[in-house]
């Protein structure tokens, strides 16, 4: 007799997904109306029905490298007609914060990210990392004149000291932030190849032949972003279909920040090493300070549809509020709030004030970049590599 | 007594619109001879003044009822025990199964046979009297069982004032309870699991004064009837002459008179024979409860093959032991499958004697299995989970856990690993693959299988035998009808509780336990009162023998369902009122037609039969006769009526008590005077048997089958003769079934012998 499939339930998991908003899992009894409701199921995989009761049994291999799980953009039609409150959405969300968790490199810090409990830990890090760095650097508390405020900005944030035209600021900045985002980028990349692998191994890729670099992004990648820009699948949702109107807009005006950014990295950090005086603030009618300005009230507005949205899910369908989900629509909130209030404070020559957002803002922004991979913001990779990983199931270096 | 006839009409109810009156009433004052009135709602006040009038004024002590059904207005209608009262049913069975468009003429011979036939039965009915106990009646309960459901019968019982004798195998009192680890929840929220409330329930039977306990003790034999059984007893697991006899049937005689065969009941005492050292009871309650299912049969579960795999029984001692650990090793247990079904590929039945106890006891055992251990993971494999009432609760409960795992599969092999673990195999999960898990231990949910499956247990000592009958139907339940009469059994004075009447809950075998104590009462009150306790509760009819002609040929003592006869030392039967239900079977099987009641006799069928008028020269009026069984089918009929589907009015219906009481003189009657076929309507028979006395629409079908041959030797079709099945709710079924069976004899042509 040919043996099943052994199965041992992790009952850490099972604990795991309950205390990230899965709390509700072991209520599905297997009616399968959230498979009816949902856009990603298909005949013959009754998406999420099968993954609930994987759940169940703490079945945690068979669900990190589902690729539906990530593809899942959590549109809330199968919690609302779930006819038992297991909420499977949510459950469907907890099994993500799972998976950041278990790919993330490194384990360690992954594993901070992954709870509420150490909030305090992950602002105190950096709190005290740019604030050791700022009272260090500047011998403590010196603030400028609101004349010198208005012509350099923030540029003497961190105490006035000139490598060549560089402000001191700019240095400190880089020394902080370039680190910060190239462990970033190495961390996601390790757990995207994590989850990768576990994806090819869940559908049995024979993986002989690989497409090339080119081929790949190409094929797989680029179909997804533009899949992603145009926000095709948020269209698909039933229930919460007004949760677009805040995700397109948070999403170009990440687009628009990072056009900013690299374009003031360049700039000012690279160009301005050589060419004197590109740093002080931009004018407000440069069409790149204008993208910037545009840029951050679509974020702020954005993320604040997106929060109601929230508020109104979980209040409506019973939704379970978890560190997962409001961690990250709180960071980009607080990115977006101190970025724009410590620029409107500064045109308003309010020294102080002006001062302690900005300090706030650099704060936000780096534990934006440095827990990216960990957090709910992973999504944005994870997601982005699991509709590529879909295109490529379906294509010939898989299917033969 | 003397009887004074009065016939009275009611024109209501559409009765006046479907028929002539007039000429009703010159049928009562003329053939019948006896006074007649009509009025317009008989029923009414001023209705029931008019007859109560003539009653008192001018000494009317028998009454016919000309209107609705006899199951309608039935306290409107009751003119005291010391009355005769026949109802005659024009409304549902004339002018109701009468369409608009009906021929008149046929309408109105229709009800003048009716009217006939009415007057006939009054004039043949005579006033019952309840039948008296010879002997002193005893009210002493006896119970047998000292578990749950023994235990609380006789609480209750002595509650209600009697004395009451428990009697246990045991030497203790408690039953299969005393091994429990807990008990299922009985209150909100259904999630916890409740001490067992067994040594209390022990304390305050043993505290009772209205109670005799026995224990190490059985029952030899029960001789006697309802209000006088005569209880043997004897210490337990010993032999005694007093033992209840095999039963001998009138071929076994002969065979043991010939040498051929041995005695089954050497050294016993026969069962006619008086124990004088018995205790006298009146009524009994069996609650000799279960036994765990043997499971070895099934090879693939390695029951008895590795010491990890249990039942649910041996589990449940393990776990009232203390924390759960291995068979084979003592290790503290972290996994267990629960399994519910044994059929592997072949079918997806749970062990046999289940029901959905065993389901609750795998959620039960499994959450001992997560208290023992909170990291231990318990699965429930089943194909089946039944857990009804708020035991669904107790159900999500156990869902919600995190470490119960659930699932539907066909568990196809358990196998035992190096150290004393087992792998079990299953298909067709919610998994949707076939999975293998590995555990410490297997648990078989092995049912509960009643104590007289596979022995008499109940010991009487009766003519047909000491055990009850026919229990193969209900795979050894010692139950004679479930749904509708629960807690009676096939004999009379004997009623089933708990375990050994099906596999129950604790809070089921109490309630259960409940409702026979009180059986057992009011099975007590009706012999004191000499009326029959069910299902005719209340009926002080009982049948009487003549026995002077009585050639001894046994078919009545034989045919009894529920062995009320038994012989007396001449081989004469012997009735034992008592155990009689009234059903008349015994009436139905006596070729010499000795046997009758007061109100309902060979004698008075006969005569309604002849009374009916059977045109000898026109080919169009067939006549037929429908003996219809009141319980089924006559209610069917009077529902067909109510929604005017319409029946053929060449019928005439007779109730009768049950088809079992149908004696084919009936039948000869109605051919020999020129009916065209007589067609008998009784209840389903067979597995799911719907009788209220077991037998009788069965038995009157293997009759009917020997009186089709006697019509064919007569040069008559048999086909005229027909029995047909009707359950209570099939009305609408009811008027084609019969205009079939008169098609099929219109089409044969009239009876022959019309007109002779």
């Amino acid at each position: 007799m040919a043996e099943g499939m052994r199965v041992e339930p992790d009952l850490n998991f099972i604990k795991f997904l309950k205390n990230a908003g899965g709390d509700t899992l072991k209520k599905c009894y297997q009616c399968a109306t959230c498979s009816v409701v949902c856009p990603l199921s298909s005949d013959d995989n009754p998406f999420p029905r099968k993954e609930m009761i994987s759940a169940q049994w703490g079945l945690k291999d068979k669900l990190i490298g589902d690729v539906n799980v990530m593809l899942c953009h959590q549109c809330g039609d199968c919690t609302a007609y779930c006819p038992r409150g297991a909420k499977p959405g949510d459950v469907l969300g907890a099994i993500r914060a799972y998976a950041y968790t278990h790919f993330g490199f490194p384990q360690g810090l992954a594993k901070l990210c992954s709870s509420g409990k150490n909030l305090p830990m992950l602002i105190g890090m950096p709190i005290l990392l740019i604030g050791i760095l700022f009272f260090l650097a500047n011998g403590g508390m010196h603030l400028p004149d609101a004349e010198s405020f208005k012509e350099v900005g923030f540029g003497h944030f961190f105490g006035h000291w000139d490598l060549h035209f560089l402000t001191k600021n700019v240095v400190f900045i880089d020394a902080i932030f370039l680190p910060a985002v190239a462990f970033a980028l190495f961390a996601t990349f390790r757990g995207v190849s994590n989850m990768w692998k576990e994806m090819e191994k869940s559908v049995n890729a024979d993986t002989t032949f690989r497409p090339s670099a080119l081929q790949f992004a190409k094929d797989f990648l680029w179909p997804s972003l533009v899949e992603i820009i145009q926000h095709k699948r948020f269209n698909e949702c039933g229930e919460n279909k007004n949760r677009v109107n805040g995700h397109l807009p948070l999403v170009l005006a990440f687009i628009g920040l990072f056009i900013v950014t690299n374009y003031a990295f360049v700039v000012k950090d690279i160009i301005g090493y050589f060419v004197e005086g590109l740093h002080g603030p931009i004018a407000l009618a440069n069409p790149i300070k204008i993208l910037a300005n545009v840029s951050a009230i679509a974020m702020i507005i954005g993320i604040a549809i997106l929060w109601a949205n929230r508020s109104n899910q979980e209040e409506k369908t019973g939704a379970s509020g978890t560190f997962y989900d409001w961690f990250l629509i709180g960071e980009i909130m607080a990115v977006g709030v101190t970025g724009l209030g410590a620029e409107l404070l500064r045109l308003a020559g309010l020294v102080t004030p002006a001062y302690l957002l900005y300090f706030m803002h650099l704060v936000s922004v780096f534990m934006l970049f440095l827990y990216m991979p960990y957090t709910k913001f992973a999504h944005m990779a994870y997601r982005t590599f699991a509709m590529a990983f879909e295109k490529y199931r379906e294509s010939g270096f898989v299917k033969q | 007594m003397d009887k004074k006839y009065s016939a009275y009409i009611c024109t209501g109810c559409g009765i006046g619109d479907a028929v002539e009156i007039e000429a009703m009433t010159g049928i009562v004052t003329g053939e019948m001879r006896m006074e007649c009135k009509s009025h317009q709602a008989l029923c009414s006040t001023a209705g029931r003044t008019m007859i109560e009038k003539d009653i008192n004024d001018d000494g009317v002590n028998t009454v016919v009822i000309i209107a609705c059904s006899p199951r309608v207005m039935k306290d409107e209608f009751d003119f005291g025990a010391d009355k005769i009262t026949v109802r005659v049913n024009l409304r549902e069975q004339v002018a109701w199964s009468n369409g608009a468009d009906a021929d008149k003429e046929y309408v109105q011979e229709q009800a003048s046979d009716y009217v006939r036939m009415g007057c006939t039965q009054a004039k043949k009915t005579d006033l019952p009297e309840p039948y008296k106990l010879d002997k002193e009646l005893n009210k002493r309960i006896l119970v047998m069982g000292g578990g749950i459901a023994g235990l609380t019968a006789a609480q209750e019982a002595a509650k209600a004032g009697n004395e009451v004798t428990l009697v246990e195998k045991e030497g203790k009192l408690g039953g299969k309870a005393l091994g429990w680890r807990k008990q299922f929840p009985t209150k909100a929220p259904w999630s916890e699991l409740e001490e067992p409330s067994i040594s209390g329930l022990v304390r305050a039977v043993e505290e009772n004064s209205k109670i005799t306990v026995k224990t190490a003790t059985e029952v030899a034999r029960i001789a006697g009837c309802p209000g006088h059984f005569k209880v043997s007893f004897k210490d337990a697991g010993t032999k005694n002459e007093w033992d209840a006899p095999a039963k001998v049937g009138v071929d076994e005689q002969d065979k043991i008179a010939k040498g051929e065969m041995e005695n089954p009941n050497n050294g016993l005492q026969a069962y006619t024979d008086a124990d004088p050292n018995a205790e006298v009871f009146g009524a009994v309650v069996l609650a000799t409860g279960w036994k765990p299912a043997d499971v070895s049969e099934y090879e693939h579960l390695g029951y008895g093959n590795f010491k990890n795999v249990v039942t649910n029984a041996e589990f449940e001692k393990l776990a009232s032991a203390g924390k759960i650990s291995r068979p084979s090793d003592g290790k503290l247990v972290e996994s267990v499958a629960f399994i519910q079904s044994p059929g592997g590929e072949e079918h997806d039945r749970d062990f046999p004697y289940c029901n959905s106890v065993t389901s609750m006891v795998s959620l039960k055992q499994a959450k001992y299995v997560r208290e023992d251990n909170s990291d231990a993971k318990a699965y429930i494999l089943y194909q089946h989970m039944r857990t009804p009432g708020n035991m669904e609760m107790f159900y999500k409960w156990a869902q919600n856990d995190d470490g119960i795992f659930m699932t539907k599969a066909t568990v196809t092999k358990v196998n035992e690993e190096g150290d004393g673990s087992l792998s079990v195999e299953m298909k067709n999960t919610l998994l949707n693959e076939d999975l293998s898990i590995q555990v410490d231990m297997v648990v078989l949910a092995a049912g509960m299988v009643p104590t007289t499956a596979n022995n008499p247990t109940i010991n009487l000592s009766y003519r047909q035998g000491p055990a009850f009958l026919d229990l193969d139907m209900f795979d050894g339940y010692a139950d004679s009808h479930f749904i509708c009469f629960p807690y009676e059994t096939r004999r009379t004075g004997v009623y089933a509780c708990g375990g050994v009447r099906k596999a129950t809950t604790m809070e089921e075998t109490i309630d259960d336990a409940t409702g026979a104590a009180l059986k057992a009462i009011q099975c007590i009150e009706s012999a004191d009162r000499g009326v029959a306790v069910h299902p005719r509760s209340g009926d002080s009819t009982y049948p009487e023998f003549f026995f002077q002609r009585c050639t001894q040929c046994k078919r009545c003592t034989e045919e009894c369902p529920f062995g009320a006869l038994d012989d007396d030392e001449k081989g004469t039967p012997l009735p034992n009122p008592t155990r009689c239900r009234r059903c008349g079977t015994c009436m139905g099987a006596c070729p010499e037609r000795i046997i009758g009641f007061k109100n309902y006799n060979i004698d008075m069928i006969g005569s309604m039969v002849k009374a009916i008028e059977v045109p000898d020269d026109d080919e169009d009026k067939l006549r037929f006769l429908a003996l219809v069984c009141e319980n089924d089918a006559y209610p069917a009929l009077d529902m067909a009526a109510m929604r005017r589907h319409g029946i053929n009015n060449l019928v005439r219906f007779i109730p009768v008590r049950c088809l079992g009481s149908v004696n084919v003189v009936w039948i000869k009657d109605a051919l020999s005077s020129g009916m065209d076929g007589v067609i008998l309507l009784g209840c389903k028979y067979g597995d799911d048997y719907q009788c209220h006395f077991v037998k009788g629409s069965e038995l009157a079908d293997k009759r009917m089958a020997n009186i089709g041959e006697t019509l064919g030797s007569l040069g008559l079709e048999p086909e005229r003769v027909a029995m047909r099945q009707v359950a209570i709710n099939e009305f609408n079924k009811v008027p084609e079934i019969i205009q079939e069976f008169v098609d099929e004899i219109t089409a044969l042509g009239p009876n022959p012998f019309k007109g002779f």
